[in-house]
């Protein structure tokens, strides 16, 4: 199916697969249309129609409150071509960079699911066929049976490689993380959309990086820390990466941290709702450990330290918000050195 | 219109916002600047996000949604903001803030907001202001591109090409933007796209070569106008990325 996008500076056309969304149409033709969530909730991937006839496919979705249907718009991540289309989206649109990793659909298969905490689990899934992708990027995930796609953010980093690794907190309305902890869903069957997210780390950054993840948002700090690591990164610039649980008891990772923590790198669990255990320090020496929120223990730990720095952020919509307002209001840090991603 | 209040000055706390709303239903956003106050959109240019639930360091505004940044004073964007502020004019009379007269097309422009008043005078002299319906054609290819123009209201599209082949190459939304810039470059004497009316549209139109010896009397302004073209220019070259 055609699809015409006509963006403020120019117009495309691409084809759009029977039943595909048209955002991931444009995005796997290498256009870069806007979005953010890419699943429906943030409202970043509006259009408006100006000629043919869109199918709707969750009409629920979070993010129609940005849209008003009357006026033609539409969500382009949940809606399908039913005829050949023209829209309009009332932004800057260009082409993705070359050597962009740009998203296409896979199959995968849900290998070694195991429990980290008593509510999260990682998983790898393996791809039909190796795939690129930058750290601090996501996926969408479907399992079968479950409609619609999640976004997770891939925790590894690897060149070309076939093998994802994701971890997944549980949630009581979560459709993937419901269907996760409900059995053994090793070999399960997935389709996967992606890479996605412009929170990405590449090397020749070459600034000082601070990581301040909350919950499950450590994913994607794991896979640049993996990708810095493995270019020997910290040994030109520093490190400083906060991690905050409601208690010790929710978090994980704890021995991989340790590795990464060094001379240049500083690691610091926050814990918003219990004291520090005594034992925490004698069983992790290279972490510190902090009572708090974990914008509030960054805060306390980072004052002075922000020149030549850049922040990736990650987690739960108000820890992320919080953490922004002290980076721009305390830290003073220019806008394109704030990264986020925020997990609704 | 008679001058219409917006607010009490105690009511916009110092380097702090307020959201108002004028008698006839205007909305924008105070802003407190060390005892200077300035007023502009109440919603975000990018999304529909209010702009009084921002982050105001006593200069720069940021809406917390996806960090988009503002100079308050000017209006200009800053780092990855992609449009300006519309800037409502304050005037101040004792203890209260009213509406100064709206700015026009050109002062609330991406080329030429903030110049100095006699230069932006002689710039609005130059301008003619026309209309046109839903459909109508301002240029074509091959037309001579002696003008250029300022959008005050409406919505202009840009196509490439000729007749059938003719392809869509972006469109023009905002009050202030400008369009048509060949007018104001050496050696593009012919227009290379044809602009459209996609709505009604009210439009200033000035001649390029009279604008350029206006600014050749105030090199200061001239260099802004530039720099601030340059950008304009680049937008359309950029690739993802690098904007």
């Amino acid at each position: 199916m055609r699809i015409q996008v006509n963006a403020r500076n120019r117009g495309y056309d691409f084809d759009a697969a029977p039943g595909e969304h048209i955002l991931y149409a444009g995005l796997r033709a290498g256009i870069d249309l806007p979005y953010e969530c890419a699943t429906g909730t943030c409202g970043t991937c509006k259009a408006k129609l100006v000629s043919g006839r869109v199918r709707d496919e969750w009409p629920q979705a979070p993010g129609r409150k940005y849209v008003k249907p009357a006026a033609g718009e539409f969500l382009m991540c949940q809606c399908v071509a039913e005829e050949p289309l023209t829209v309009e989206v009332s932004k800057f649109v260009y082409p993705m960079e070359g050597g962009a990793c740009v998203p296409q659909p896979a199959s995968a298969t849900l290998r070694s699911p195991h429990a980290l905490t008593h509510d999260v689990m990682a998983f790898t899934l393996e791809l039909d066929e190796p795939r690129d992708f930058d750290a601090g990027q996501f996926a969408l995930l479907a399992p079968p049976g479950v409609p619609g796609y999640r976004a997770y953010s891939m925790c590894s980093h690897e060149r070309g490689s076939r093998r994802f690794d994701f971890l997944v907190k549980r949630k009581p309305d979560g459709g993937f993380s419901q269907w996760l902890f409900a059995g053994n869903r090793d070999g399960a069957q997935l389709e996967v959309f992606g890479p996605l997210g412009k929170a990405t780390f590449d090397p020749s950054l070459a600034r000082n990086l601070l990581l301040i993840a909350g919950g499950s948002g450590i994913a994607g700090m794991r896979s640049i820390l993996t990708r810095a690591a493995r270019e020997r990164y910290f040994e030109r610039h520093r490190g400083y990466v906060f991690f905050g649980v409601r208690t010790l008891r929710d978090a994980f990772w704890l021995r991989e941290l340790s590795e990464h923590a060094g001379a240049n790198v500083e690691v610091t669990v926050a814990l918003s709702e219990d004291d520090v255990p005594a034992e925490a320090k004698s069983q992790w020496p290279r972490l510190r450990f902090e009572r708090g929120l974990v914008h509030e223990v960054a805060k306390r730990a980072m004052a002075g330290k922000y020149a030549e720095l850049r922040a990736y952020v990650a987690g739960p919509p108000p820890a992320v918000d919080a953490a922004i307002r002290v980076l721009l209001l305390e830290a003073k840090l220019s806008t394109d050195n704030i990264r986020y991603d925020k997990y609704s | 219109m008679g001058k219409r209040l917006i607010c009490q000055v105690a009511d916009v706390p110092e380097n702090g916002l307020k959201e108002c709303e004028t008698g006839d239903g205007l909305k924008l956003v105070v802003a407190n600047a060390g005892g200077e106050f300035y007023g502009f959109q109440a919603t975000c240019p990018h999304q529909e996000v209010p702009l009084c639930e921002g982050l105001f360091d006593g200069a720069t505004l940021t809406c917390h949604m996806h960090l988009w940044q503002w100079d308050v004073r000017t209006g200009e964007a800053r780092g990855i903001a992609e449009a300006p502020l519309q800037l409502f004019p304050l005037a101040r009379e004792g203890d209260a803030l009213y509406l100064a007269a709206a700015g026009g097309a050109l002062d609330v422009g991406e080329l030429f907001n903030g110049l100095a008043g006699r230069t932006l005078e002689a710039l609005a002299s130059l301008a003619r202001p026309e209309a046109h319906a839903k459909g109508a054609t301002l240029y074509r290819p091959g037309d001579p591109a002696d003008d250029f123009f300022v959008l005050d209201a409406g919505r202009i599209e840009f196509l490439i090409g000729r007749g059938e082949r003719s392809a869509p190459s972006g469109f023009m939304l905002k009050k202030g933007e400008v369009f048509g810039w060949a007018a104001l470059l050496d050696g593009y004497p012919a227009r290379i796209a044809s602009a459209r009316c996609l709505e009604d549209s009210r439009i200033l139109r000035i001649n390029g070569k009279r604008a350029l010896a206006v600014l050749e009397q105030d090199s200061q302004a001239g260099f802004v106008v530039m720099r601030r073209l340059a950008a304009l220019v680049a937008r359309y070259l950029a690739t993802s990325g690098v904007k």
